[in-house]
């Protein structure tokens, strides 16, 4: 921490407070979390948590926690038993009543049940009543213990418990547990106020067998034996203010190794795994202190713990002072492939420390922020450490997934600001779930996400330069730090969360520039640019006529105004010019510094410098261009679709030095299938200075180019004698040298020119003979002893490039596959991949790369008629006890399989394993194969697609995954691609046409009939009496159908109940509240509540809790909910509190509506909210006899 | 007798059922069915007609026992006495050990009624067969005396060179070493798919190309991490082959190029981090970890938060 920047960081702080406003009428300080019990054989957890609070407003009576899945036993503020309500609207997003099966409505009502719980709008699900003998004391602002007592059963998300079925105690076993989950899932483990924003100083305790250790942030204080001394408590201590999101935990017989570099950093990894955990780590205080020197500025924790756990939820999940990796990361020294990826993770984790762990986010629309940062400052790490090269090109890399996703779903926004008004107004209509929540997102979008937020970053770089960027984290840095050690009481705490806002502020600060109509266009708007870009070459006034268009229309897409600099390589050197770019100038004229000459011998001058010989022959006599690049610096987010010459695309490949322009011509050459461009891509290949990665996309592009050409190509097949030189023996060519990797980059060479050969196809479209025969003699020939590295990975791209080999077989009128018409060469192929597939279950390879191949390859030869088409073997290895990586190949083709075959019964099998893998990760996978692979989508028809698996997967999505953020929105994801957004078509129309729209007061049909089945419903329109519904629409109360019945007593009787329920809690809400309630009354919100469930309320605790009683006996939100009446006696503490007064109140209310209940539970099932534009759009709009009621009723009039 | 049956008793019992061409089995045998003719005779004296096989069997293997505890005995006893020959009173000791009435003896072997056998055939004596010997033994050279043991044989220490050139073409080398680990492979794997379960690609054939069945781990991860023993040992050799890998043509060229400073590093690093770790046991104490501070006693006094 350097001196200079708390200085700063105090002169500013006047002017930057404008910051931060607790959403919630208390502020927590402390927190306690205890966990005395933790059993494996149940995975079940005991345990208790105390926060500490300041009331912030005097007439506090209720505080929301938030808390899922735990069971709450008992509540005491400062030693006095409280009332508690708990109610998780999430748990089921759309009540079982509700036919209603279309997208719109389930993400509307997702998002509100996610809003109406969290925590940055002051929400929960746990609501305490403060005892009515404290609101003296909360009135003087007095300090508040809340005591919760809390066990958890078999977790579904939150925390995962990792237990091998072997012999043996727990420790033996390897067993253990881990915190888990996407964005803040800490809910999920012990009650909390989970959110970003909330920070406070922690106590960690958790006693575990005395064989284990447990792992949690923060400094390890003591470790204690219990009395029996078979148990051992740890206790940790953190005292920098820590959101409750970033706490976590992990348990098990761990292997302990402290850094040998680093005494302060201590690595966890399984039983036996230690050696391997050595390797991995040593390189770690690398990354320690490059970010330490470029932030200027310590790692703000006084430790850090990595733990390497099995199962992991993510490969790497960063949280305060500790990270918890997967174990899959950890490899030895003989492995190539693994290194460079599990230095990135660490590099990754360790980012995270600094920028979301120790810095926290204001609110969910700061996140880019933080991401951002982390992403940008481990970008700095990878071009120290892999090189420019490698850090460009993945850039590019990024660049080219960011704009690929955007074009597909139209646009990913980094900072949404959300409008005070209504929900409806959602910043990203185009998507089929809401951005205002992080648990409503997209997985894949998430990701995008981080991949724009740190490109965005960089492009930030380029506007005010790195150094100054540099000195905002440093200064965001200093300021959390001074903030760190303040006192509570000092209110600096909230110079620990980054805002946008207060970014933004640093960095004009910082730098005195005004980058305002970057973030403008990057961050608060979504999409990226698209160019086309063609020239030409004016020779009487030597002018290169550059024309750039764009497209901004099509989903995804935004308009560019703005600077964009163009590089033209000429004879006599490259020139970098920069055009703005406006809004109707599409030609630019840029005057061209060098004649065509043809004969004069000299050299060509580069942008770097460097001076070189070209052969000049094949270039326009009269132009000296010789190529152009667009945006070669990557600073804007765009696609360019650029047209040159294919000479000069050629000329770009063998002479520019810049590795993102050689991979673009690579690209661009796949379309000039040329003998031209056959020499460059060779001479590529050969070029031993030229990146790696260049000459590996080389031997694809090669293989394209020589398949369009095959008619002309002569010589051997493309790469073989490239090969043969490279990597045989002088002596005897077929013979493969024996094995030596020393060499990375022709490790890599070697690796995939064999892949790509195979993709070689002659003039029959098959894979010429002499490549099978060349590959399997390397298979045949390959020989590792005398190797310093693994070649798992070398022989499982050996198997891949057999499967590349294989096409489709001449099948004669659809015989069966059987052996004896096995094409011969797919006979030498599966005897390969048998052999191989055996040996690893004797010798298996690292992470079983061998294994995932052959799967992969028996796959293709089942697709392309070889064998017959069977997912049997692929099912026996997607079971549970199988390594990840092979589980995950064989579900991909069960996957496929279910999509070529329209298998039925593959499909619910594999929903089925969505619901029941233990795994969270491999249930996740599989959602997302099927939405990438998917067996049918919305405007196909299958025999797949039917009103069962539409039921199915709405139910998986509504409740059947609410104990994971993230394979909810799987579910939504893959619903959205099979049925698309609105209601499926296989399903027969809703027995209910007429729905109320309560907000204009009147009866619609119902409008989800009609996109799909509008002039059909016409027609029975016209023909009253022909359906059953009509009749109801014609005179809902004539029917007897509690469904269709629209009682407006109920609606009486629940807001009865409601002002009851108010009047109850006897004082009025507390103002913090009154802020996030929308504008309009709370009697005008009720309806809607009353009128069915289908509209979760967003901040009101009457309505969560009249919800949750409407299902009692019924679902599970209900058992919660009676547990947390303390009506079901589950411990000593919970018996005491059965018997305290407060739950009189409560029992009272629960037979009064009980009564009730039954008039509840099928009101209003075809509810649904529209807006205005949809009615117009209406047919015919019915004014029932409902909408007359519904205006006088009590609960309308304002 | 006796001292001769004390020693294989049993095992001339076994072989009685099979044929044996071993010379000290025949002999043996020969003892055996003379005991047999003694018990018929007994048997013939008691007055039995006949008698079953296994009856006679019975009564052969107690006799033989008999004898042999004797023997056994008697042995122990002229042995106590420090002799190696045992005598007649070795043997009463015995028989009166052995609850037998020597008394009786002599009017028993007076027996009228007794029968006499004829002497077993003379069998031949086992024979050792003579070890094979090739050539002439040496002479002991004149510094060696005389009572020092003889030569071995000359084919045991004599070395005949053969000067048939060793296959050195390489690719005859890699085709040879490449086939043959295909074919161990090849055998491996079918002989594992024949003993095993097995699945297949074809409904039809199961034999052809047999996979053998994947098998879920309880602890998969360990499988997949951990390098296999062969490829440790792999590691080292190739680690203390490096060296005198220089000498290799081949290898140079390769050698050269392999100036990435990444892996130079990486080395580098590892031996630091070796020499570290090794320096580190000596000063284990000076690291201040909390995880490797021992875990302390509970304390009486302090009340658990717990209650």
């Amino acid at each position: 921490m350097s001196p200079t920047g708390i200085e700063s960081s105090r002169m500013n702080r006047k002017k930057g407070d404008k910051g931060f406003e607790s959403p919630r009428p208390y502020k927590l300080t402390h927190q306690v979390v205890c966990i005395n019990n933790i059993n494996f054989q149940r995975k079940s957890v005991v345990g208790f948590v105390e926060l500490t609070i300041f009331p912030t407003v005097a007439n506090l009576n209720r505080i929301k926690l938030n808390s899922k899945q735990c069971r709450i036993y008992r509540v005491r503020i400062n030693d006095l038993e409280a009332a508690f309500i708990y109610n998780d609207p999430t748990l089921e997003v759309c009540h079982n009543e509700s036919k209603q099966r279309n997208l719109n409505y389930f993400s509307n009502a997702y998002a509100a049940a996610v809003s109406a719980v969290d925590p940055d709008a002051g929400n929960g699900e746990l609501c305490i009543k403060v005892p009515s003998e404290l609101w003296k004391h909360v009135d003087e602002l007095k300090v508040l213990k809340i005591h919760i007592n809390f066990s958890l059963d078999q977790p579904k998300g939150g925390l995962h418990f990792v237990v091998p079925s072997v012999e043996g105690s727990m420790a033996e076993r390897g067993a253990h547990v881990f915190s888990c989950g996407y964005q803040n899932s800490t809910r999920f483990w012990f009650p909390c106020v989970d959110s970003y924003s909330e920070l406070c100083t922690w106590k960690l305790e958790f006693t575990v067998d005395a064989a284990m250790v447990a792992v949690s942030n923060g400094d390890l204080v003591e470790t204690v034996y219990t009395h029996d001394m078979r148990k051992k408590t740890f206790h940790y201590m953190l005292t920098i203010p820590t959101a409750a999101s970033n706490i976590s935990l992990a348990i098990g017989p761990f292997e302990v190794l402290v850094d040998p570099y680093m005494h302060e950093v201590t690595h966890f990894c399984l039983p036996q795994l230690l050696p391997l955990l050595k390797h991995t780590t040593s390189y770690l205080h690398e990354v320690f202190e490059f970010y330490e020197e470029i932030l200027t500025c310590r790692y703000p924790y006084s430790c850090f713990k990595t733990v390497f756990i099995d199962e992991a939820y993510v490969e790497v999940a960063a949280y305060a002072s500790m990270s918890i990796f997967s174990t899959n990361l950890l490899h030895s020294a003989m492995i190539i492939d693994e290194t460079p990826l599990t230095r990135r993770c660490l590099a990754q984790a360790l980012a995270q420390q600094f920028f979301g762990c120790f810095i926290s986010r204001m609110s969910w629309s700061d996140e880019w922020v933080l991401k951002g940062i982390s992403g940008y400052i481990y970008g700095l790490w990878m071009k120290k450490t892999f090189g420019v090269n490698e850090y460009r090109h993945w850039i590019k890399e990024e660049l080219d997934k960011i704009v690929a996703y955007e074009l597909k779903t139209g646009g990913v926004l980094l900072h949404p600001i959300f409008g005070g008004g209504k929900e409806k107004d959602n910043p990203a209509s185009h998507l089929h779930f809401s951005i205002k929540h992080p648990h409503t997102l997209s997985w894949e979008y998430y990701t995008m996400f981080q991949c724009k937020a740190h490109l965005v970053m960089r492009l930030i770089e380029n506007r005010i330069s790195m150094e100054f960027m540099l000195q905002v984290f440093n200064k965001l840095l200093s300021l959390a730090s001074t903030a760190s050690s303040q006192k509570f009481q000092s209110h600096m705490w909230s110079q620990m969360l980054v805002s946008t806002y207060g970014f933004l502020k640093s960095i004009s600060n910082v730098s005195g520039k005004d980058i305002q109509p970057l973030i403008k266009q990057w961050v608060d708007q979504s999409g990226v640019v698209k160019f086309y870009g063609s020239f030409a070459f004016n020779r009487k006034r030597n002018v290169l006529e550059l024309e750039i268009k764009q497209d901004y229309t099509s989903p995804g897409t935004q308009k560019y105004v703005g600077p964009l600099k163009v590089t033209v390589q000429e004879l006599d050197g490259s020139f970098n010019h920069t055009l703005q770019i406006e809004e109707n100038s599409l030609k630019h004229d840029i005057p061209c510094h060098s004649k065509s000459r043809r004969n004069k011998k000299k050299k060509i001058p580069l942008m770097n410098g460097e001076e070189v010989d070209m052969d000049l022959s094949a270039m326009d006599a009269d132009s000296p261009l010789l190529w152009i690049r667009i945006d070669p610096d990557m600073s804007v987010l765009r696609k360019v679709e650029f047209e040159q010459a294919d000479f000069m695309w050629q000329y770009e490949l063998r002479y520019e030095r810049d590795v993102v322009a050689q991979q673009e011509s690579i690209l661009a050459l796949e379309k000039f299938p040329t003998p031209a461009s056959r020499l460059a891509l060779t001479d590529i290949l050969e070029q031993e200075q030229c990146f790696y990665r260049v000459r590996m996309s080389a031997c694809f592009c090669l293989a394209k180019i020589a398949n369009s050409m095959v008619s002309t190509w002569t010589g051997p097949p493309a790469m073989k004698s490239l090969f043969t030189r490279m990597f045989c023996c002088k002596t005897c060519p077929n013979i493969v040298k024996t094995n030596n990797f020393m060499s990375f980059q022709s490790y890599f060479l070697q690796k995939t020119m064999p892949v790509a050969m195979a993709l070689l196809r002659d003039v029959h479209n098959l894979c010429p003979k002499e490549v099978l025969s060349f590959i399997l003699d390397l298979i045949k020939y390959n020989d590792n002893r005398k190797n310093k590295f693994s070649d798992n990975y070398y022989r499982a791209e050996m198997i891949d490039a057999l499967a590349n080999s294989v096409t489709p077989a001449v099948s004669v009128n659809n015989e069966v596959r059987t052996l004896d018409n096995l094409n011969p060469d797919v006979r030498l192929i599966l005897e390969e991949i048998t052999r191989f597939l055996n040996m690893e279950k004797l010798l298996p390879s690292y992470r079983h790369t061998i294994t995932v191949s052959c799967l992969r390859a028996i796959r293709v030869l089942q697709k392309n008629g070889h064998v017959p088409s069977d997912c049997s073997l692929f099912k026996s290895y997607a079971e549970y006890g199988h390594f990840v990586d092979i589980r995950i190949a064989a579900l991909e083709a069960v996957v496929d399989y279910t999509k070529v075959d329209r298998s039925y019964e593959e499909l619910q099998w594999l929903l089925n394993m969505i619901q029941t893998d233990p795994v969270p990760y491999v249930r996740h996978k599989i959602l997302n194969m099927l939405t990438k692979n998917p067996p049918f989508t919305k405007n196909m028809d299958s025999p797949l697609c039917n009103e069962a698996l539409v039921d199915q997967l709405w139910k998986l999505m509504n409740s059947g995954t609410a104990h994971d953020w993230r394979l909810r929105c799987g579910a939504v994801d893959l619903y959205f691609t099979l049925f698309g957004l609105s209601r499926p078509s296989c399903l027969p129309l809703p027995e209910l046409g007429l729905v109320l729209n309560l907000k204009e007061k009147k009866a619609v049909l119902n409008p989800t009939i009609i996109p799909e089945a509008g002039p059909a419903n016409q027609e029975s329109a016209s023909n009253p009496g022909c359906h059953a519904q009509l009749a109801g629409f014609q005179n809902p109360f004539a029917s007897s159908q509690d469904e269709e019945e629209v009682d407006m007593d109920t609606v009486h009787d629940s807001q009865a109940f409601i002002s009851h329920h108010l009047n109850m809690l006897e004082r009025p809400s507390t103002p913090g509240l009154c802020k996030y309630r929308p504008s309009s009354s709370r009697s005008s919100l009720m309806p809607q509540h009353s009128l069915g469930s289908d509209i979760i309320p967003t901040t009101k605790p009457q309505w969560t809790m009249e919800l949750s009683r409407k299902g009692i006996g019924k679902e599970q939100p209900m058992e919660m909910s009676m547990h947390s009446m303390g009506a079901v006696p589950l411990s000593v503490f919970a018996k005491e509190s059965t018997s305290s007064r407060h739950s009189e109140h409560h029992h009272h209310h629960h037979h009064e509506h009980k009564k009730k209940k039954k008039k509840h539970k099928h009101k209003h099932k075809h509810k649904h909210k529209h807006d205005s534009k949809d009615k117009d759009k209406e047919p015919f709009t019915f004014s029932s006899p409902a909408s007359g009621r519904s205006v006088r009723s009590p609960s309308l009039s304002d | 007798m006796a001292d001769t049956a004390a020693g294989p008793g049993g095992s001339g019992t076994r072989s009685g059922s099979k044929q044996s061409t071993n010379p000290a089995d025949n002999y043996h045998l020969a003892r055996r069915r003379t005991l047999q003719v003694v018990v018929s005779s007994l048997l013939t004296e008691a007055g039995f007609e006949s008698a079953e096989k296994a009856s006679v069997e019975t009564l052969t293997e107690m006799l033989q026992s008999y004898i042999s505890e004797i023997g056994r005995s008697a042995k122990s006893y002229c042995e106590h006495t420090a002799r190696t020959q045992p005598t007649l009173s070795d043997i009463v000791v015995t028989l009166v050990e052995m609850g037998f009435n020597v008394d009786t003896l002599p009017a028993y072997a007076k027996r009228s009624q007794r029968m006499v056998i004829t002497a077993p055939p003379v069998t031949n004596q086992p024979v050792t067969p003579k070890a094979l010997t090739a050539g002439q033994n040496r002479p002991h050279p004149p510094h060696i005396p005389s009572h020092f043991p003889e030569f071995p044989d000359p084919h045991t220490y004599i070395k005949t060179p053969t000067y048939r050139e060793p296959v050195s073409d390489y690719q005859v080398l890699r085709e040879k070493a490449a086939s043959q680990r295909r074919d161990v492979e090849r055998a491996l794997t079918r002989f594992m798919a024949k003993t095993g379960e097995t699945q297949s690609l074809f409904k039809d054939d199961v034999s052809t190309f047999p996979l053998i069945a994947a098998r879920p781990f309880t602890i998969p991860y360990l499988t997949a991490l951990l390098p296999s023993e062969l490829e440790i040992q792999q590691m080292e050799e190739t680690d203390s082959s490096e060296q005198d890998e220089q000498t290799d043509t081949e290898n140079i060229a390769l050698h050269i190029s392999t100036g990435d400073p990444g892996t130079e590093k990486e080395n580098a690093s590892v031996l630091q981090q070796n020499s570290l770790s090794g320096s580190r046991n000596g000063e284990e104490s000076i690291i201040d970890n909390p995880y490797l501070r021992p875990v302390k006693k509970p304390k009486i006094r302090r009340k658990k938060s717990l209650s």
